[in-house]
């Protein structure tokens, strides 16, 4: 990789980022990682995430220099276990009836959501160093929870829905309105999509602009509008490809469906054949959402790279082509589904490689201005449950 | 020791690099590193205050790599290849992990540890636990399930028998004779006691099967075939006592147990992977367990007729003929791949081993 192979513009350089890994080599992280959880009956996992991150980091050139992911074993070991036991705890009142233990750790749980989500940021940021400086994620609780606000207004639309709804449902004949009910339960849907959206843009934003290297701030540029758009844009590839879905399906099974009416009311057969239509429709959901999951993380990528910063030092640009993205995405599931799933680390890098490759890092003034903070370590636990969530450390 | 490696450290306090000259020294509890800066400021760290990088391929080099000096910031090599040599050289040892990575006959041997624990898994863990859960599922959830089946079953796929009143008599007779004489030994769970029903209904062909709590379903399908072969009333005791044995196993609870034991056991071993390849997994080693329960049910039924001077000869007829029944409009295959996608064994050998009084098959 050569320094300033873009036009130099008043001391910036442009620095392409680079993954130097390869799907062969990630394969073997993941399998041993497999028989190693399996062999410890699971207790592998944290070491797991870890092996798994410093591969991505170690190979993710910033600048000629690789990142590095440098949290410690045991702090990621005692988050998970804490997490298993919370997990456990919950599991054995709710399967005991113990119905009043099981509210009171489901409404603490989502209390404590933004917590945890902070906790994770933190660790994450914390582990993460680049030519010797650690990043941080400065955002102080009151200002998390603040930005939380959608997951209370989330729980107040249906509260209030609900009891809405309970109004205008018609009990007898002539009373309430079937109509109204369905009206308002399609608002609240749409004002609780909104405050998905919402909490999204949010914690991005917060990420980002609360989020420190070496003493400076992340800058954060991105609108409200655009993550709605994106979302709208997500929405039409989505039934696009549930019309493609449909369209392939009723042309290779046109036949069978009048095989399907033959069949008279055959007891157990029908019963079967229900369960398998239902599991079917699951799978061709997932398939038809492939292409809109791909397309709407492609499209979020590009906004958000292209839009972020480093105070004044850095910015990047993104040059990720959306369709090209839920191309291999596409390529990716078909290979996956074939190989029952063994495909899937190639699949990782290689989304990975394109993500990472479409960037390009542009600093002003040289690589040697930032400082270093004094790390404060984070307990794990929070990082553990966002994990188990699906919250990727790698992404 | 050798010849002193060059490389980049940055000390936390700023992303400078500064050159560096650094050397692993061989000690007891491996390496440690000696970094000198060009003004001569001199660092030295012991094994544990290093994170050592783990290598992720015997042949590959990575571009870069990072050390972890922890609190003293990283050390970034521009030469992997030399270092991992320097590394070999002062007596490092790395993690089982990168091992495995880089050596085959290791891989396989962890393999071959994971197979087998599956294996195990599969062979004493999951019925083991089974048996455990089981033990506590009380009678009354298993009679409050099968309430609500055999209405579901009145209301849609069964109608009332037309057998003749003294024929159900007889029949009913037989089975509370078998219900009388079940000795201890037959018991899988001491002190479970369900009481034992026999219902006769009209539907779902040549059929006979038991719902957890001890009611039996025997339909009119199946009397009539044996009766239509003369096969006599040791045929249908004998099925009878094979339901009689899934009742006594608890066989269904069992089953609903042991799915969810795999369900969450391959899910955390293989979900990984893909969703696909756990809940397969799952539904076939399920189904294997289910091929189990039916051999566990004729000797059982075995061990119960040769108690009450009946014969199995006839049952075994009686089985063969169903099939044959069936197989009529559906030929199906015996043995081979097709074995592990049915719920029942193969009914030759079934037969073969009901005629055989149960030799082979039974402890």
């Amino acid at each position: 990789m050569q320094e300033g192979n873009a036009p130099a513009r008043a001391g910036i350089t442009a620095w392409p980022l680079e993954f130097t890994g390869s799907g062969g080599e990630y394969f073997r992280v993941w399998i041993v990682n497999l028989l190693l959880s399996i062999v410890t009956l699971g207790f592998y996992t944290p070491l797991a995430r870890r092996r798994t991150a410093q591969y991505f980091y170690g190979h993710t050139m910033v600048a000629d220099s690789p990142l590095e992911f440098t949290a410690q074993t045991r702090r990621m070991l005692v988050g998970f276990i804490l997490f298993v036991a919370l997990y456990a705890a919950f599991k054995f009142a709710a399967e005991t009836g113990q119905d009043t233990t099981v509210a009171v750790m489901l409404v603490g749980g989502a209390v404590l959501a933004p917590y945890f989500w902070a906790s994770a940021m933190r660790f994450r940021f914390n582990a993460t160093r680049w030519r010797g400086v650690r990043l941080q994620f400065t955002a102080g609780w009151g200002e998390v929870y603040r930005a939380s606000w959608p997951v209370f207004a989330f729980a107040a639309i249906w509260g209030a829905g609900f009891s809405l709804i309970g109004l205008y449902i018609p009990k007898e004949r002539g009373t309430g309105s079937l109509a109204t009910a369905l009206g308002i339960g399609l608002a609240c849907a749409i004002a609780s999509i909104l405050c998905a959206i919402r909490l999204e843009y949010n914690y991005k934003s917060l990420t980002v602009a609360r989020g420190r290297i070496g003493g400076q701030p992340g800058r954060w540029k991105p609108q409200f509008g655009d993550f709605v758009r994106i979302w709208l844009a997500t929405l039409g590839v989505f039934l696009l490809g549930l019309v493609i879905v449909l369209g392939l399906l009723t042309a290779a099974l046109g036949g069978s469906f009048a095989l399907l009416k033959g069949m008279k009311g055959g007891g157990m057969m029908a019963a079967f054949l229900g369960l398998a239509i239902g599991v079917a429709a699951i799978f061709l959901l997932f398939l038809a959402s492939a292409p809109a999951r791909a397309y709407r993380e492609a499209r979020m990528f590009q906004l958000v790279w292209n839009n972020i910063g480093v105070s004044s030092v850095a910015r990047f640009k993104c040059r990720l082509k959306p369709w090209g993205y839920v191309g291999l995405r596409v390529k990716n599931v078909l290979l996956s589904l074939l190989t029952l799933g063994f495909y899937r680390p190639f699949a990782r890098v290689s989304e990975y490689r394109m993500k990472t490759g479409s960037v390009t890092l542009h600093v002003k003034g040289g690589l040697d201005q930032l400082a270093g903070q004094l790390a404060r370590e984070e307990q794990a636990v929070g990082d553990a449950i966002a994990d188990a969530v699906g919250l990727e450390l790698v992404g | 020791m050798g010849e002193a490696l060059r490389g980049l450290w940055f000390d936390g306090r700023s992303s400078a690099a500064r050159e560096v000259r650094l050397r692993l020294q061989p000690g007891p509890r491996g390496p440690s590193l000696v970094l000198q800066a060009g003004s001569g400021e001199l660092l030295e760290l012991r094994n544990e205050q290093v994170g050592w990088p783990e290598r992720w391929s015997a042949g590959r080099m990575p571009r870069k790599l990072t050390v972890d000096l922890g609190a003293n910031g990283s050390l970034q090599l521009d030469d992997p290849a030399s270092w991992q040599q320097a590394l070999a050289a002062a007596g490092h040892k790395g993690s089982l992990a990168q091992h495995m990575q880089t050596r085959w006959s290791m891989f396989a041997g962890v393999l071959l540890a994971a197979a087998a624990l599956v294996l195990a898994f599969y062979r004493w863990g999951t019925p083991w636990a089974a048996t455990q859960l089981t033990r506590q599922v009380p009678l009354g959830w298993e009679t409050s399930l099968t309430d609500r089946v055999m209405r579901d079953l009145d209301q849609g796929w069964l109608k009332p028998s037309k057998v003749p009143a003294e024929r159900q008599e007889a029949l009913r007779g037989r089975f509370e004779a078998l219900a009388r004489s079940l000795p201890p030994e037959l018991r899988r769970y001491g002190s479970y006691q369900p009481r034992l029903v026999l219902h006769f209904r009209r539907g779902m062909g040549a059929n006979a099967f038991a719902l957890p709590g001890g009611t039996i379903v025997l339909t009119d399908g199946m009397v009539e075939l044996a009766e239509k072969h003369r096969l006599g009333d040791d045929a249908l005791a004998g099925v009878l006592a094979h339901e009689i044995g899934h009742v006594m196993h608890r066989h269904t609870t069992r089953l609903l147990v042991e799915q969810g034991v795999l369900n969450v056991g391959l899910g955390l071993a293989l979900g990984d992977v893909s969703w696909l390849l756990s809940t397969g997994s799952s539904l076939l080693t399920g189904l294997s367990y289910r091929r189990n329960h039916e051999a566990e049910a004729d000797c059982f039924a075995v061990a119960l007729m040769a108690r009450t001077g009946g014969r199995t000869e006839p049952m075994a007829d009686l089985l063969l003929k169903v099939e044959g029944d069936a197989g009529a409009k559906a030929p199906r295959q015996d043995g081979g791949w097709f074995e592990l996608l049915s719920s029942h064994p193969a009914t030759p050998q079934r037969a073969q081993a009901l005629k055989s009084g149960g030799a082979g098959a039974c402890r």
